[in-house]
């Protein structure tokens, strides 16, 4: 079987609910928000172990925080991550199932490392600053870049099916244990890593512009953050620069993906990124004033190297006849109509609770909702419950029609 | 039809079963706790009564923790196990029901941060704002069940899907509403088991009875409305269902249904007499028996769904096996009968394609890992071991195994052998020389 007849049989018989490009752009979407929230982790993480063991009053409360936001920014990688892990699943089957299937062992290995790390984060935050603190923020640091160095080689296995088969093959059959981790590329690997310095040091930025305003603010401390911060963002995205060009140099001859205008663009902006960067490290008295748009920045840039990612996949895969736009539609409109129905509704819901707990935290005693944030929290209940009303009529319409009383 | 994997003794589908069993615990605590939770919240700010504020912060420490680490991690640990079981079934379902799945996304997200903001402002603003975020935990959390119980249920009863092929109709099929009311109402049985386990370690005389008796009520209404539910829940089963569960259904499966419930029945009664004699074992041994009667009812659940795993549609080994005509897909056992499992599964070494004497052995085993190792053990103990199931049948020679293999689709829950003689046969001579 060559290469492209073994991923058609693969591929699901049943088609797909909708149209091919709406998936790819919420994956896109979707992990773009994910990798995030997985950089803020990577970078609060290294930012607490250093801190824990530079010692000092000032390192020590950060570490503090920075252990604590851990915890919190995993949470929210981990949901953050469900959606592409689902949608990949939509219009890259073939692609993603063989390689989960040909490390299976580590699929599941990948869950276990996470739930050590999970709790490894929440011991370092109990240790709070006394001894071991630093140990457990290095471990779970540690576990978590494992983590992140198993999702590498899923994605990047399946980026390689002209070499499944000969991964599967033993001489006396088959190796059907999924022990075995077939592919990494550092450079590819580096450069998901490094974004994690940039964004930690965004963080910092974020942190201090953020906690300024508050009646117990420690000002000179805030300052010191968002300088450091500054620093880190600009360091980081300048070695980036250095891992991108090294992967760029790796990928296969052919692909012509510097000639990619999604590529050229995302180099682009991530040149704009580092100029950036660089105008608010040296030469801006307060890097937090610039937090907001450094944040917006980096979203940016985010988001155009998700894409640029997506083109260079289908890049590899059209050498295979592959395309993910390339799918059978059985339109389904009703449940397509529930999923964005859904979404409208809880950004509101959502935005209402983000937005309680970002008001909240900026005061320094207890917060008081004005009768604006009360109308929109009562606009959020009742939306949830006019949800539930009228998906449960439809479910007893459907269930009368169906199936009789 | 993807590369197998081949975990000895357990199956790949055992471990999908105890990852997915671990998860209920956390997933029930989430939609159940926060009901009591903001009960116990507005009857603080009403009766003016801070002390009960201590075990909410408590509880809701726990849901954080518990149902939102270790609850969020299983949740994607199912996908990946899910995955590594069967990932052409997995595929199947997440062809049909990705915008399902993807609504339940949307009220994870709020779920989410709705528990960390309410446990984080505890005392730090106003009570309404602070109970209307725990209400929109509350009815996020349950709304995640609305959806996913229509998934569930779709796995054991398709409704008019099969026909039309609209997700609607296999979504609202004839066990969803009975399964949503028994899961709604169990809830509150596994959320007081935990109220018990928070509750009896706490400081205050006076919130510990008051907390542990309300708890243990709570747990007691839900499982007897759990119980009622059950019976409507299996009065709407379907005949091919129920005669798969007399079949199948063993008096260890059975009994770990009953005894765990009406021991923790009989658990919550005592504490709701006397909550002053609640201690943390209490709660320990209310989470066990919770655990154990989870795990009878899932490991049911799921046997009950042999031969398929996508009802007429798919065969456990990921075989088709069935017509779905609304989305253009047709069995594959002719094909594979005609032409050959080794010949068209994806996966095969070439030089395995075809049955040769010299490679008879390693050609069976490669259709065992196929079509058997699903739901058979290939090792001599474990789940359901082939080398002992043959040998208890008394096979001697090839042809005895091969007339078993030839009764296999005659069985109710065991998909018929798929593959041309020869594979039968290289088939039939591995597995007895694994039972030897
Ligand atoms: C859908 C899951 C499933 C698959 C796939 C499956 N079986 Fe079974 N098999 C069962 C169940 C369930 C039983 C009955 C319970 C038991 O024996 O423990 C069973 C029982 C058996 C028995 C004992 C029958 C008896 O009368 O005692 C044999 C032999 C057997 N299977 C062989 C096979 C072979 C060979 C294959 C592969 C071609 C296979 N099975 C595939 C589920 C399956």
């Amino acid at each position: 079987m060559d290469t492209p007849a073994l991923i058609k049989t693969l591929q699901d018989p049943m088609g797909i609910p909708f149209f091919p490009v709406v998936f790819q752009a919420l994956m896109v979407l979707t992990f773009s928000l994910h990798i995030l929230l997985v950089n803020a982790t990577v970078g609060a993480a290294a930012l607490a172990v250093y801190g824990r063991l530079a010692g000092g009053e000032f390192w020590t409360k950060l570490a503090g925080s920075m252990a604590k936001a851990v915890t919190m920014s995993v949470s929210a990688l981990i949901v953050l991550g469900v959606a592409p892990l689902l949608f990949v699943q939509v219009i890259y089957d073939p692609f993603w199932y063989a390689s989960n299937m040909l490390s299976a062992a580590w699929a599941i290995g990948f869950l276990l490392i996470m739930m050590a790390a999970f709790s490894a984060s929440y011991a370092a935050v109990a240790r709070g600053d006394k001894p071991g603190a630093a140990l457990f923020g290095a471990l779970a640091l540690a576990l978590f870049l494992a983590a992140g160095a198993l999702m590498h080689v899923f994605s990047y296995q399946a980026l390689q099916p002209e070499r499944w088969m000969s991964w599967y093959s033993r001489a006396a059959g088959v190796d059907a244990s999924g022990t075995t981790l077939h592919s990494f590329s550092l450079a590819r690997y580096l450069h998901f890593i490094i974004p994690g310095l940039a964004v930690g040091g965004v963080f910092l930025m974020l942190r201090s512009w953020y906690l300024e305003p508050r009646a117990d603010a420690d000002r000179t401390a805030l300052d010191r953050a968002a300088r450091i911060g500054s620093g880190l963002a600009f360091w980081a995205t300048a070695a980036e620069t250095v891992a991108g060009v090294w992967w760029l140099m790796i990928l296969p001859d052919g692909l012509r993906f510097w000639r990619n205008p999604t590529f050229i663009a995302s180099a682009a902006l991530g040149f704009a990124l580092l100029g950036h960067f660089a105008r608010v490290h040296f030469f801006t008295e307060k890097p937090q004033r610039s937090a907001l748009a450094s944040a917006s920045a980096i979203i940016l840039v985010v988001l155009a190297m998700s894409s640029a990612r997506e083109a260079l996949r289908m890049a590899y895969l059209a050498r295979f006849e592959y395309s993910p736009l390339a799918q059978r539609v059985t339109l389904d409109w009703g449940s397509t109509a529930l999923f964005f129905g859904t979404f409208a509704l809880g950004l509101v819901v959502l935005a209402y609770v983000l937005a309680t707990a970002f008001q909240s935290g900026r005061v320094a005693g207890r917060y008081e909702a004005g009768p604006r944030m009360q109308a929109w929290g009562r606009v959020a209940v009742g939306l949830l419950i006019a949800w539930i009303v009228v998906v449960a009529g439809l479910g007893v319409a459907v269930t009368l029609r169906n199936h009789g009383v | 039809m993807y590369p197998v994997w081949e975990v000895p003794h357990l199956t790949a589908g055992m471990i999908l079963g105890l990852i997915a069993t671990f998860h209920m615990m956390p997933v029930y605590l989430s939609t159940s706790a926060m009901w009591f939770a903001i009960w116990l919240e507005s009857r603080s700010v009403r009766e003016g009564r801070p002390d009960l504020m201590d075990f909410v912060r408590r509880y809701a420490r726990l849901v954080l923790i518990f149902s939102y680490v270790f609850g969020a991690l299983s949740g994607v640990g199912i996908w990946f196990a899910a995955t590594v079981a069967a990932p052409r079934a997995i595929s199947g379902l997440i062809h049909n029901y990705v915008w399902g799945w993807a609504t339940e996304w949307v009220f994870f997200l709020i779920e989410i941060a709705a528990i960390y903001v309410y446990y984080y402002t505890i005392d730090k603003v106003d009570a309404k704002t602070h109970l209307k975020i725990g209400g929109i935990f509350a009815l996020a959390s349950w709304t995640t069940m609305i959806v996913i119980v229509g998934i569930l249920t779709f796995m054991l009863t398709p409704g008019r899907w099969p026909s039309t092929g609209a997700f609607f109709d296999g979504f609202f099929n004839e066990t969803y509403w009975p399964q949503l009311l028994l899961r709604t109402t169990s809830m509150f049985a596994v959320g007081g088991a935990y109220v018990l386990a928070v509750a009896a370690s706490g400081k205050n005389e006076r919130v510990r009875v008051e907390v542990v008796r309300a708890g243990s009520v709570l747990g007691l209404a839900g499982i007897g409305l759990g119980g009622l539910s059950f019976l409507w829940y299996s009065s709407s089963l379907p005949d091919p269902i129920r005669s798969n569960l007399a079949a199948l259904m063993t008096p260890g499966l059975r009994g770990g249904m009953i005894y765990p419930t009406a021991l923790l029945a009989l658990l919550f009664a005592i504490f709701a007499a006397k909550p002053g004699a609640a201690r943390p074992w209490a709660g320990a041994a209310a989470l066990a028996l919770v655990f154990s009667g989870i795990w009878s009812f899932e490991r049911t659940r799921e046997l009950i769904r042999k031969p398929y795993v996508i009802p007429n549609y798919m065969y456990s080994n990921q075989i088709i096996g069935g017509d779905v005509p609304s989305k253009g897909v047709s069995s594959e056992l002719d094909r594979i009968n005609d032409k050959g499992i080794l010949r068209l599964a994806a996966f095969v070494p070439d030089e395995l394609r075809t049955v040769t004497d010299a490679n008879r052995l390693r050609a069976g085993r490669m259709v065992a890992l196929i079509e058997c190792s699903a739901c058979h053990s290939l090792q001599d103990k474990g789940l359901r071991p082939l080398p002992e199931r043959i040998r208890r049948l008394g096979a001697t020679g090839p042809d005895d195994v091969a007339s078993v293999l030839d009764s296999l689709g005659g069985i109710p829950y065991m998909p018929p052998f798929a593959g041309t003689a020869d594979e039968k046969r290289a088939l039939a001579e591995y597995l007895l020389s694994i039972s030897k």
